[in-house]
């Protein structure tokens, strides 16, 4: 170690401790960043922890080794190799007890001086340090110092004044003689005392591995290898032991020593540390020169020698302390996989831990859980807040939202289910409002005409101006203006519709939109309201309505300016407000403002700023251009604006597409943006029973739709949605599975048990004993004979089941319908598929509230457990 | 605004898969001290551990449950090379009143030479399947005949990829315009070795799986893949974890009705994220696909979400400890939100001009123009 690079060492028992040494040794505290002790000497680790500087010790000059005491007492007791091959005994902070004393001062002085390379204390017996030294002819390298010996009472006075000038040789506390003495003719860079043996000593010689036994020193093993640097044993495997060379690190086996069980991936630059993580099984750390990342080796598993050849399964990672390059790291001796980098340049530490890989899922419910070395971690969603809730709500959210709401239920008046859906999307507004009129006016349809033209409502404005015939052009004039206009306008049958379609005219042969303009009115839709108004040629009226909003919003500037510029309209091809209107409309931030001086300004036929105005609702612009637009140039704006939409997946063209193919075209972009397979699947179960339904696509939305309300275990509500389903596509109902048969016969009663509820409506009650019918009930329809008895009530099925106890009579009779709607079901007939037992499905229930076998004596079968989903409750209130 | 509690897991050892249930009532885990533990969620949200078991001789790298309507069962794969079939009995005892599960072995999966990384069941229409991927880069697929027998399993189908497999994942499509799939996913190091991902389909003329696609831009090791719940979708959506986040997106190709060959798929890479600066362990879907997760050796999760321009984002980092990411470091959780909505209108801004699509993008861009507030409405509106 030269005295430019440091390197670091944390206290083996202090867990807050560490050592920093490069030309000094600095002894830090760890602590939180926001304890009281901040001082100005205080550094950052961290964002959690700071470092505090509590002793330096300079005495000790040429360090190139470190290692300190492993045992509690004395605390801060240090070895310091230094450059001539000497050793000393230093301490830091202070600890005053008397072995500390008479220890610290004490030096180590090999017979010839050269560099010690590395030092060890033995784990065990405290007293070995072990020291290895540079080759010196036939010198030995490794030297083994017993620290306690040729200790004298009268050398601890004297050790004080070595303290001070620890260049001066007192006889002393000089120990020249070492208790062993290993290695001859070699030299020694790496030691380490192997924790399975404390009398063995794995050193790393000139150019092999050896390991010396204290116990017979003239005999060593040892395996000829390159890899002899900063050998170490794994802590937590201890006949594994890792060493380096250059840039690779070999992992032995000292059971099998004669080759590595693993060599490393190489790595361009030499290495310069390798360390077992203490805390966890089976993690290296190594660090490369000039560098500022450390690489991690993550070895699952410890390799066996018996057996096959398994090589461990190694997962390599590398991790960014800091940024600068790093000159040395520790792992810290107790905390999980915490360990602290210094760089090489400023000697800038970071405390750093290393997160073992997070595994994670996802819940149905839209909570991850995740694992992090080993600990769970469960992470929910809290209520939107802040600036999360800026960001729209997730679709699975907001689609369990909305099946709780009865979202798509409503059949009556469709256009609520916007309202359900939270009502602040404009798209689903615009979808429900078509849905709506589409019911309308083909309830209308049916009325008037009997024929089946509900098809073509649900076809959608595009097939409707297709079918087109009969137009009609007229012009009209300007109501409020004297000016006879040259504005055709066109008029069929068809057009007609579709302007209903799109909502601007009720019912009724004629065209009046007063009825529109006041609902637009009441929505406070201002420059809508005049836009349409305007488009119906009624300029007086958009100015009013403008006015009018204009009184409404507090005197809005915008809007009685805008009806100022109105007043001013003239059909003069090269007037001055023509000239002005169509250039500065555009700076007008409303885009039904914008239309509507569009419309002034433009040839008649040529309303491009009109239909391709796309902040405009595509319902106006459709029934704009049915208006104004003439039979050729009609089905080519449709068609043109369709494509769009369905490209864009935008569900306003599902007023053009209709419930056709077309429109599925539509919904599939919608669903591939979106994945709101809910708002799909209800809207291709508005329409007439048809063709729609039948395209692969709808159903697999549906199939889909079904299953995320299994999972969120909405089971009330997906019964709801095949009840709905079931209404308009009769062959989605599913065959009876399950059919009871008669013992005795083997025919099926399922007749008597459908008939049962409805035989039971037409009596007045229950209550009634002895009628006729009911007696009939309790037998075999094909033969006569009874049915199996109730296990619990030991009464021929189809017998009505008598009250729970528990249940007063007084609750009977307030709560008579639900009474009556739960005894049916109380009376179906129920039975464990294990043991074949069963009974009034009512009685089963209450038996097994309290009980987990089989109300039948003998019978151990645990019938409700044997069904894990039925023990699961349903997340949904019915 | 997500925020994570800790549960005591009381695992020996590093837990390696999570896993939840069809319901997400019911959550296993398993770890290196060989031993799986199933965990179920209280009324009030609390997770108990109901059952935990050694079920292997070696680290536990994946559980995965079947879909309940098989019953309560469980696969697990391990480095020992094997991979096993657990059912949850009714025990003679009331251990269900104690709050204790009890799991048996229905069957152990020896076919595998070498570590077994991954396991999963095929989706539910496809019947009682299961798959494992190994170190030997074979991945096998499993069937059990008889649903109500789980100790019997055959082998259907044995593929070899070539590469050292680590992760498998099936895609959930249950729609019939899609085939069966499946996508493994490589660790393997060497960069020369091309592609890590391959796509494999089943073709319903010769009965086998057969490689459809290989995703020749993802050199280096991937360590998760996950399709997205396709929901009715016309597309496929893949998730990789590999030296970075990415996504893409498999549109199949409209085929011929005569052509038997394998799906041809437009591949689209939709998004790629290196915010973990390191590699990315694993990733995970929502049900709608619309949230992603991903974990890094960073030791930090990350959501990330597409907004409707399919422009996917970073709306929250927190820390594996479950702490959010604060102070001094790159990039704290309020700032990351923020940055996500800029980033976003940016992003719409760009997309608009150089698509040159504006008649076609604008009408979801500014959705407050044509709005009214919304009020409840009390009578049919004209709209």
């Amino acid at each position: 170690m030269s005295g430019s690079k440091p390197d670091i060492l944390w206290s083996p028992h202090q867990p807050d401790r560490f050592v920093i040494c490069d030309s000094e040794l600095g002894l830090y505290r760890i602590g939180p960043v926001g304890s009281a002790e901040t001082k100005a000497g205080t550094l950052p680790l961290s964002e959690e922890s700071a470092a505090t500087l509590l002793a330096i010790n300079s005495d000790t000059p040429y360090m190139k080794c470190v290692a300190w005491y492993p045992k509690h007492e004395p605390e801060c007791l240090l070895a310091v190799g230094q450059a001539n091959g000497r050793v000393v005994l230093t301490s830091l902070g202070q600890s005053h007890n008397s072995s500390c004393k008479d220890l610290v001062g004490k030096e180590f002085v090999p017979k010839h001086a050269r560099q010690c390379n590395t030092l060890a204390w033995n784990p065990v017996d405290s007293n070995l340090l072990a020291a290895g030294l540079d080759k010196h002819r036939a010198d030995f390298s490794v030297l083994i110092w017993d620290i306690s010996s040729k200790y004298s009472p009268e050398a601890s006075v004297a050790a004080e004044k070595i303290r001070l000038s620890s260049v001066d040789l007192d006889s002393s506390t000089v120990v020249t003689k070492p208790l062993y003495e290993l290695g001859q003719n070699d030299a020694c860079l790496s030691l380490c005392w192997l924790l399975r043996d404390p009398k063995l000593l794995l050193a790393g010689m000139h150019r092999n591995l050896a390991i010396f036994d204290l116990r017979n020193t003239s005999q060593k093993t040892f395996v000829n290898t390159k890899a002899i640097q900063g050998v170490t044993v794994d802590p937590h495997f201890h006949d594994r032991v890792a060493s380096f060379f250059e840039g690779q690190v070999a992992i032995w086996d000292l059971r099998k020593f004669e080759k590595p069980v693993l060599t490393l991936t190489e790595q361009p630059k030499p290495l310069t540390k390798v360390a077992w993580c203490p805390t966890r099984t089976g993690l290296l750390a190594t660090l490369t020169r000039d560098s500022n990342i450390i690489r991690l080796y993550d070895m699952q598993h410890t390799p066996t020698p018996i057996g096959d050849e398994t090589e461990p399964t190694i997962i390599e990672r590398s991790v960014h302390p800091c940024e600068s390059q790093i000159g040395s790291f520790a792992w810290h001796p107790s905390s999980q996989n915490r360990m602290v980098v210094v760089s090489a340049a400023n000697r800038a530490m970071t405390d750093f831990t290393v997160f073992e890989r997070i595994s994670l899922a996802w819940s149905t419910t839209t909570s991850l859980m995740w694992a992090c070395g080993r600990h769970l971690y469960d992470c929910v969603e809290e209520g939107a807040e802040g600036v999360e809730s800026m960001i729209e709500k997730d679709i699975a959210t907001k689609m369990r939202q909305r099946a709780q709401s009865r979202y798509g239920h409503d059949t009556i008046q469709v256009w609520r289910n916007h309202v359900l859906a939270g009502g602040n999307d404009p798209q689903l507004k615009s979808l429900w409002h078509d849905l709506f009129y589409m019911k309308q006016c083909a309830e209308d349809m049916e009325l008037k005409l009997q024929g089946n033209k509900q098809s073509v409502v649900y076809s959608g404005i595009k097939n409707i101006v297709k079918t087109s015939s009969g137009t009609t052009e007229s012009r009209r004039c300007w109501s409020g203006s004297d000016r006879q206009t040259d504005v055709p306008r066109y008029h069929s049958e068809e057009r007609c519709l579709a302007l209903r379609l799109c909502g601007w005219i009720s019912r009724g042969p004629e065209i009046d939109m007063e009825a529109f303009l006041r609902s637009l009115e009441q929505e406070r839709e201002w420059e809508r309201a005049a836009a349409v108004a305007l488009f119906n040629l009624d300029i007086r009226r958009a100015i009013q309505i403008l006015n009018k909003g204009a009184t409404a919003e507090k005197g809005d500037l915008n809007l009685n300016v805008v009806a100022m510029a109105l007043s001013g309209y003239t059909d003069e091809k090269s007037s001055l407000w023509r000239e002005m209107c169509s250039s500065l409309r555009l700076q007008l931030k409303n885009p039904y403002l914008c239309v509507m001086f569009a419309f002034l300004t433009s040839e008649p036929g040529a309303y491009d700023g009109v239909l391709y105005e796309s902040s405009v609702a595509v319902r106006d612009r459709v029934a704009f251009a049915c208006m104004f637009l003439n039979d050729a140039q009609l089905p080519r704006y449709i068609d043109k604006l369709t494509n769009d939409m369905k490209e864009a997946g935008n569900l306003e063209g599902m007023l053009l597409t209709g419930l056709t193919k077309d429109g599925v075209d539509l919904m599939e972009s919608y669903v591939n943006r979106t994945g709101d397979v809910q708002t799909a699947s209800f809207c291709m179960l508005k329409g007439s029973p048809g063709e729609v339904l039948k395209d692969p696509r709808v159903q697999c939305w549906i199939e889909n739709y079904r299953n995320l309300l299994d999972a969120w275990r909405f089971w009330h509500k997906r019964a709801e949605f095949d009840i709905h389903r079931g209404k308009l596509d009769p062959t989605s109902k599913p065959l009876a599975q399950v059919f009871v048969s008669c013992n005795f016969c083997g025919k099926s009663i399922s007749y008597s048990c459908s008939a049962m509820p409805h035989q039971g409506r037409g009596f007045s009650q229950y209550g009634v004993s002895g009628s006729p019918t009911k007696s009939k009930v309790t037998s075999c329809p094909g033969c006569r004979k009874p049915l199996p008895r109730c296990a619990l009530c030991l009464m021929n099925m189809g017998t009505p089941v008598s009250n729970c106890p528990g249940t007063g009579k007084s609750d009977e009779k307030v709560d008579l319908t639900r009474e009556n709607k739960l005894a049916q079901f109380n009376n179906w007939f129920t039975w464990c598929h294990n043991c074949r037992h069963g009974g009034h499905a009512g009685h089963m229930l209450s038996w097994f509230r309290d009980h987990t076998e089989c109300p039948v004596s003998a019978c151990t079968c645990k019938c409700m457990q044997l069904d894990t989903t039925g023990n699961l409750v349903p997340s949904d209130s019915s | 605004m997500f925020v994570a509690r800790s549960i005591a897991a009381d695992h020996k050892d590093l837990i390696h898969d999570v896993s939840y249930d069809f319901h997400g009532r019911r959550m296993a885990t398993c770890s290196s001290d060989q031993s799986v533990k199933v965990w179920d969620k209280t009324e009030n949200g609390e997770w108990h551990c109901t059952a935990s078991w050694k079920t292997h001789s070696g680290s536990v790298w994946r559980v995965t449950w079947a879909h309940p309507e098989f019953g309560q069962v469980l696969a697990s794969c391990s480095f020992d090379r094997t991979a096993a079939v657990w059912e949850e009995i009714v025990g003679e005892s009331n251990d269900k009143q104690r709050g204790l599960s009890h799991w048996i072995k229905r069957t152990t999966l020896v076919d595998s030479r070498t570590s077994v990384t991954d396991v999963k069941f095929a989706p539910k229409h496809m019947g009682l399947m299961l798959t494992t991927c190994s170190a030997d880069g074979v991945v096998r697929i499993y069937e059990a005949p008889d649903v109500m027998n789980l100790s019997q399993w055959s082998l259907q189908h044995e593929i070899s990829c070539k590469l050292s497999c680590s992760c498998i994942s099936w895609n959930p499509s249950s729609s019939r315009a899609h085939p069966p799939m499946f996508a493994v996913g490589s660790d393997d190091n060497n960069v020369s070795c091309g592609g890590k991902v391959q796509i494999y389909e089943y073709n319903e003329n010769t009965r086998k799986y057969s490689k459809a696609e290989t995703l020749m831009t993802v050199t280096d090791a991937v360590h998760d893949i996950a399709f997205a719940p396709n929901l009715g979708r016309s597309f496929h959506v893949l998730a990789i974890a590999t030296k970075d986040v990415r996504i893409f997106k498999l549109v199949p190709m409209r085929k011929e009705s005569t052509s038997t060959g394998p799906t041809m798929f437009e591949v689209q890479i939709v998004a790629q994220f290196d915010n973990h600066n390191s590699q990315v362990w694993r990733v995970s879907w929502n049900i709608t696909s619309t949230l992603l997760a991903s974990s890094g050796d960073d030791g930090c999760v990350r959501l990330w979400k597409a907004n409707y321009m399919d422009n996917w984002k970073c709306t929250g980092i927190l820390k594996g400890d479950g702490s959010p990411l604060t102070g001094l470091s790159g990039q704290p959780t309020a700032m990351s939100t923020m940055m996500g909505s800029s980033v976003q209108t940016s992003q719409n801004a760009i997309n608009g001009m150089s698509a040159g699509r504006i008649g076609k993008r604008a009408p979801f861009a500014p959705p407050l123009r044509q709005l009214t507030s919304p009020k409840t409405y009390q009578h049919p509106a004209h709209y």
